[in-house]
C-alpha cells in the first residue's frame, strides 16, 4: 500500500511542496490579464469585425460596389440583403444606395469579400458592437460607409 | 454618577455575565469582519496565484466588494425549492452558525483578552468545531437533491475521520502542558512553540484541520466539479450567506486553534498579543488559500484511507513516545 | 493486406461482392456489397481481424436507401467500404451493434433520421431529437414518421431498485463541458450503470450541408468542433479537393500544418486547463488559458477570428503569413517549453493528481476496435493510430514526429499522451517553418463554383479528438447529395458507460475528463 510507504510519503510531500512553490511564484510575478474596459489591446490587422464597403479610389463619393450581388448569393447565412443600386450620370456602373448586412447571423468567413469582384469589401475592426434588438445588428453598409467619408 | 449605575447593574446582574455579554458581541463582529475579509482575501489570492487581479472595483483595491457581496446576497429573494424536508432545510443554516460563535469564546487573543477562560477549553472548543457537521447533515438531507445528500454522507464520513487524529495529536500538547486550558496552554510556551517540540502533532493537527473544514483537498463535501454544490445545492442568498459565513469562521477558527496550540498563540516580541495571534492566524489561513488554489482534490477512499492508515496511526505513535518521554 | 482482405473475403464470406477501389479517388481500399443476409458475416469477418467501425451512415438514393459501413484497421492502413442496399419503404436491416459496440449508437442515429429499423437492436430509440419528429429529417423524399413510432427519448427510467437511485449528471454540470447528460443508477458513491444522452447541442450540420454549395459550407465545420476548428476545417477543405482533384501549392501545405498544429496545441491546452478542473484544481485552469491566449493572438494575426475559424479555402488559403506571424510563433514555442516544466511541477508531479489519475478508468487494448475510439483515448492503450502517420496529408509526411503512447489506458495515460503530444505539435511546427518553401499560398484555378464529378469519398484528418472523417456523395451539382461527418468524440465517449460502470462518481468525471470531449462535435 502507497499510502503507508515512507519514502512515497515523503516522496509525495516534496511534490506538494513544489506545486506550492509553482503558485507562490505567479503570486508575486504580475497580472498577464488586460483590464478590459480601462485598457484596451491593439486590433491585429487581419481582425474580422463585420464586413464594410471600400470606398473608389478615383471618386470617393461613391463606393466600389457595382451591385452584382455575388456577394448576396454566396453568403452562406443569408446575412446579406437588399443589395440595391442605380445608374448614375457619367458613372459606367451601377453605384449603391442600399446593403444591409444582418451582423446577428453573419459568421465573419470572409466568402464574400473573397467572390468581390471589384474588391468592394473588406473588414471592419468593430469589435465593440451592441444593441437592444435584432434592428440593432442590420447594418446599411452604404449609410456606414457615407458616416465613415464625412469623419 | 455613570459609574456607579454600572456598578449597580453589575451588582444586579453580576460583572461575569456582562463580562460574557459584550464578550459575545464582540465576537460576533470579529465573525463578521473576518468573514468579510477572508472572502476578500481568497479572491485577491487566488486571483494573484493565476496571475489577475481579481476584485478592484468597489473601494480601494477592491477591500469594499464582501460589503457590495453582501448586500447582494441579502436582497436577494430567498427561494425554497419544492419538496424540502422544511423544518431542516430552514434550520441547517440556523444551526451552521451556533458551533462557530461558541468555539470563539474560549480563544485566548491576547493575555488578557478571552471571553471565558474555561478549563476544560479545549473540549469545549473540539466539541463545537465537530457540531457544525450537524448543519451539514441537515442541510444534505433537508434539500431533497442527491448531490447534497451524497455531500452530506461524505461530509459525516470524514469528519468521523478527521475528529480522530485531530484530538490525538491535540492530547500531547495538552499532555506537555498539563492543563486543558487553552490560557494555560499558551503560558505554557513561553519558551518553545509546540510546533518545534511537536512538529508531527502540528502537521497532524493542520491537516486534520484543512479537512474539518472541508477546504481543498479535501473539500469532498461540497466537490463543485462532481456534486455541484454538494451539501448547499439548494441554498440560495442569505441562507447561502450563512453558509459561506460558517466556512469563513471555521478556517479562521482552526487556524486560530493552531496558533494557539503550537505557535505560541498571542506571544512574541515587542509588538502587542493581538497582533502576533492575528498575524500567525492569518499567515495559517493564507497557507489553507494557498493550499486550495494549487491542489486537486483527493477522493474519497483516499481521503478516508490517509486519515485512517496513516493520520490515526501516526498520531498515536506520537501520542506515547511524547507520554513516554514526558514520564522519564 | 489489401490484397490479402480481398482475397480472405471472397473465400470466405458468400452473399457478397468484393471490389478493389481507388484509394486515391475514394479514399478506400476495398468496397464491398453485402447483402441483408450476408451483412453480419462481413461484420464477424472485420470484428475477427481486429477492424474497428470507423463509421457507419446512410445515403438516401430514393431508389433505394444505402447503409455505408467503413472499416479500417488501426495498425495497419486498410479502409473498407461495406454497403448494404435497403428497400426505401418500412426499411429494415439487421443489426451489427452486438459485434460493435458502436454501432449502437449509429443504428439508433440512422433509425431516427432516415427511420431504418435495426432488426435485433436492443434500444432502438431516438439518439439526438428528444421531441419526436414528423418526418425523417435526412429522407430526399418527405416521408412521414408512422404514428405509433412518434417515440420520445425515454432512457431516463427512474424505477431504481431498493438502495439505488439515479443521478443525472448534467445537462447542467460543471463537469460535462457544456451540455451532456448522463444518467447515472447509484448506490451510494459507486456507479452501476452510465447512459449518455444526447442531442442538447444538435444542429443537423448534415442536413445543412445538403442545402448549401460546397462553399458556403465552409463556416459550418469551425461550429462542430470550435476548440479545433481548423483541424475540421481542414478536413472539409481536403475532402473538397481529392473529390475535385484541386492541387494545393506546397506553400500552403505548409502553412495548413503549421495552423493545424498551433490549434491543436489550443485545443490540448483547454483540455489541460478543464481535466485538473475536474479534479478539483482550478488553477492549472488559468495557466493553460494565459498559454492558449497566445496561440489565439498568433492564430487572429493571420485568420482574423480567435475561436471559430474559416481560414482554409478549396486549393489554399484564405491569405498569407507574414514574418510577423513566423516571429511570433518561433517566439511562443521557446515560452511553451518553458511551460510545460512549469506544468509538471504543477500538476504532473502532484501526488494528489496522480493518485487521482493512474489506474482509473482503464481502456483495455483488446476492447478498443468495438468501439471505434481514436486520438489520444486509442493511444493510451498503447496503439500508435495516428492518421498524421497512417494516411499522411499536408505537410506531415515532410515533418519528424512521434506518436506518443500509453501503456495501461487509464487516466494517466490520456493525460501524458495529451501532454507529450503538444511538445510534438512544437516540434511540427518548428520543421515546417524551418522548411516553408516560398511561393503561391493558393492554387491558380479553382473554380468559383465548385461541380464535383459524380462519386463518393472518404476522408479523414487526425484532430485533436481523433479520426475527423468526411464521407461526401457528390451527384455533380454544387451543393453535396449528401455529406456526412465522422467526429471522433462520438466513439469515444461510447466506451464512457463502459468505463464508469462499477466506479466511483469521482473516478467517472475523470475518465469523463480526460477524454477530452466536446459536445457540439458529437450532436453536430
Amino acid at each position: 500500500m502507497a499510502m503507508t510507504n515512507p519514502v512515497s510519503i515523503i516522496k509525495g510531500a516534496i511534490s506538494l511542496i513544489i506545486g506550492l512553490g509553482v503558485t507562490i511564484k505567479a503570486f508575486f510575478q504580475p497580472v498577464v490579464t488586460c483590464q478590459y474596459p480601462r485598457e484596451v489591446i491593439a486590433i491585429s490587422p487581419r481582425f474580422r469585425g463585420h464586413t464594410k464597403l471600400v470606398g473608389d479610389d478615383e471618386n470617393p463619393d461613391r463606393t466600389r460596389c457595382i451591385v452584382c450581388g455575388m456577394c448576396e448569393r454566396s453568403c452562406p447565412s443569408g446575412a446579406i440583403h437588399k443589395v440595391e443600386g442605380e445608374k448614375r450620370e457619367g458613372e459606367k456602373k451601377k453605384v449603391a444606395t442600399s446593403y444591409i448586412l444582418d451582423f446577428s447571423t453573419c459568421s465573419q468567413c470572409g466568402i464574400c469579400v473573397e467572390v468581390c469582384p471589384t474588391d468592394a469589401l473588406a473588414f471592419s475592426a468593430d469589435y465593440n458592437i451592441v444593441g437592444y434588438s435584432r434592428e440593432d445588428c442590420r447594418f446599411d453598409l452604404v449609410k456606414e460607409y457615407e458616416k465613415r467619408k464625412t469623419t | 454618577m455613570t459609574e456607579t449605575i454600572v456598578n449597580n447593574i453589575a451588582d444586579v446582574i453580576g460583572w461575569e455575565t456582562i463580562r460574557t455579554v459584550v464578550g459575545l458581541v464582540g465576537v460576533l463582529v470579529v465573525v463578521v469582519v473576518n468573514a468579510l475579509v477572508l472572502t476578500w482575501a481568497e479572491r485577491k489570492v487566488s486571483a494573484h496565484m493565476q496571475r489577475r487581479i481579481g476584485p478592484k472595483e468597489v473601494g480601494p483595491f477592491g477591500l469594499l466588494q464582501p460589503i457590495a457581496d453582501t448586500v447582494k446576497l441579502l436582497a436577494k429573494e430567498l427561494l425554497t425549492p419544492q419538496n424540502v424536508e422544511k423544518p431542516l432545510y430552514y434550520l441547517a443554516p440556523v444551526i451552521v452558525f451556533i458551533p462557530v460563535l461558541v468555539s470563539f469564546v474560549v480563544i485566548p487573543f491576547d493575555a488578557r483578552l478571552q471571553v471565558k477562560d474555561i478549563n476544560v477549553g479545549v473540549l469545549v472548543i473540539l466539541a463545537f468545531s465537530s457540531l457544525s457537521v450537524l448543519s451539514i447533515l441537515l442541510a444534505g438531507l433537508g434539500s431533497n437533491n442527491k448531490y447534497s445528500l451524497i455531500g452530506s454522507v461524505r461530509s459525516i464520513a470524514q469528519n468521523i475521520a478527521y475528529e480522530i487524529p485531530l484530538l490525538l495529536s491535540l492530547l500531547s500538547v495538552v499532555l506537555m502542558a498539563n492543563s486543558l486550558s487553552l490560557r494555560d496552554i499558551v503560558e505554557a510556551q513561553k519558551g518553545v512553540w509546540y510546533v518545534f517540540s511537536q512538529p508531527i502533532a502540528f502537521l497532524i493537527f493542520f491537516i486534520a484541520s484543512v479537512a474539518e473544514t472541508n477546504r481543498t483537498p479535501f473539500d469532498l463535501p461540497e466537490a463543485e466539479s462532481e456534486l455541484v454544490a454538494g451539501f448547499h445545492t439548494e441554498y440560495s442568498g442569505m441562507r447561502f450567506a450563512l453558509f459561506f459565513l460558517a466556512e469563513y469562521t471555521n478556517v479562521f477558527i482552526v487556524c486560530a486553534m493552531t496558533t494557539t496550540f503550537f505557535l505560541g498563540g498571542y506571544q512574541g516580541p515587542i509588538l502587542p498579543g493581538i497582533i502576533w495571534f492575528f498575524a500567525k492566524t492569518y499567515l495559517l489561513v493564507f497557507v489553507i488559500l494557498w493550499f486550495r488554489w494549487t491542489f486537486p482534490r483527493v477522493r474519497f477512499d483516499q481521503l478516508l484511507n490517509f486519515s485512517w492508515k496513516l493520520l490515526i496511526p501516526l498520531s498515536f505513535l506520537n501520542l506515547i513516545v511524547t507520554g513516554g518521554l514526558l514520564k522519564l | 493486406m489489401v490484397t490479402g482482405i480481398i482475397e480472405d473475403l471472397k473465400k470466405t464470406l458468400t452473399g457478397i461482392d468484393v471490389s478493389e477501389a481507388s484509394y486515391g479517388q475514394n479514399g478506400y481500399h476495398v468496397a464491398v456489397e453485402a447483402q441483408k443476409g450476408s451483412l453480419v458475416n462481413v461484420a464477424e469477418f472485420f470484428n475477427g481481424r481486429t477492424f474497428y467501425l470507423a463509421d457507419l451512415c446512410c445515403v438516401d438514393y430514393v431508389d433505394y436507401l444505402e447503409l455505408v459501413y467503413f472499416f479500417n484497421h488501426h495498425k495497419t492502413l486498410c479502409r473498407v467500404k461495406v454497403t448494404l442496399k435497403v428497400e426505401p419503404e418500412k426499411p429494415t436491416a439487421p443489426t451489427i451493434s452486438h459485434i460493435y459496440t458502436i454501432s449502437h449508437w449509429y443504428e439508433r442515429e440512422i433509425h431516427e433520421f432516415f427511420g431504418v429499423y435495426f432488426e435485433g437492436h436492443p434500444n432502438l430509440i431516438y439518439l439526438f431529437l428528444h421531441e419526436g419528429i414528423d418526418h425523417y429529417p435526412l429522407r430526399k423524399q418527405p416521408t412521414p414518421v408512422p404514428e405509433d413510432d412518434k417515440k420520445l427519448l425515454n432512457s431516463f427510467n427512474p424505477e431504481g431498485e431498493e438502495d439505488t437511485f439515479f443521478v443525472n449528471l448534467g445537462p447542467q454540470h460543471p463537469s460535462t463541458h457544456g451540455v451532456l447528460r448522463v444518467v447515472l443508477k447509484m448506490d451510494g458513491e459507486y456507479i452501476l450503470g452510465a447512459e449518455p444522452v444526447l442531442g442538447y447541442l444538435h444542429r443537423m450540420h448534415e442536413k445543412m450541408a445538403e442545402n448549401r454549395s460546397y462553399v458556403q459550407f465552409l463556416p459550418n465545420p469551425a461550429r462542430i468542433d470550435y476548440p479545433g476548428a481548423l483541424l475540421l476545417n481542414l478536413a472539409h477543405v481536403m475532402t473538397v479537393e481529392k473529390l475535385c482533384g484541386i492541387e494545393v501549392p506546397e506553400r500552403a501545405q505548409y502553412i495548413r500544418t503549421i495552423t493545424c498544429e498551433l490549434n491543436r496545441i489550443a485545443s490540448h491546452l483547454l483540455w489541460f486547463g478543464a481535466f485538473p478542473a475536474d479534479l478539483g484544481a482550478l488553477t492549472p485552469f488559468l495557466y493553460a488559458f494565459d498559454d492558449r491566449e497566445q496561440i489565439l493572438d498568433i492564430l487572429e494575426a493571420i485568420t482574423g477570428s480567435r475561436l471559430t475559424y474559416c481560414y482554409f479555402r478549396f486549393g489554399g488559403l484564405y491569405n498569407d503569413i507574414d514574418d510577423t506571424f513566423i516571429e511570433m510563433t518561433k517566439r511562443f514555442i521557446k515560452r511553451m517549453r518553458e511551460r510545460f516544466e512549469v506544468y509538471d511541477r504543477l500538476v504532473t508531479g502532484n501526488v494528489i493528481f496522480v493518485n487521482r489519475a493512474k489506474g482509473t478508468g482503464i481502456l483495455e487494448q483488446g476492447e478498443v476496435h468495438k468501439y471505434g475510439c481514436s486520438g489520444p483515448v486509442i493511444r493510451s492503450t498503447g496503439i500508435p493510430f495516428d492518421i498524421r502517420k497512417t494516411e499522411p496529408y499536408a505537410a506531415y509526411d515532410k515533418t519528424d514526429f512521434e506518436i506518443p503512447t500509453g501503456t495501461v489506458g487509464d487516466n494517466m495515460d490520456r493525460y501524458d499522451v495529451r501532454m507529450t503530444e503538444m511538445e510534438m505539435s512544437l516540434r511540427i511546427i518548428e520543421q515546417a517553418i524551418a522548411k516553408l518553401p516560398s511561393g503561391p499560398f493558393k492554387a491558380e484555378k479553382v473554380p468559383k463554383k465548385l461541380k464535383p464529378p459524380k462519386g463518393d469519398i472518404y476522408h479523414a484528418v487526425e484532430s485533436s479528438r481523433g479520426e475527423a472523417g468526411v464521407y461526401i456523395v457528390s451527384d455533380e451539382s454544387d451543393t453535396p447529395y449528401r455529406m456526412r461527418w465522422r467526429v471522433p468524440s462520438y466513439s469515444n465517449l461510447m466506451t464512457f458507460p463502459f468505463l464508469a460502470r462499477g466506479t466511483l462518481i469521482a473516478d467517472a468525471i475523470a475518465t469523463l475528463g480526460s477524454y477530452d470531449i466536446v459536445v457540439p462535435e458529437i450532436d453536430r
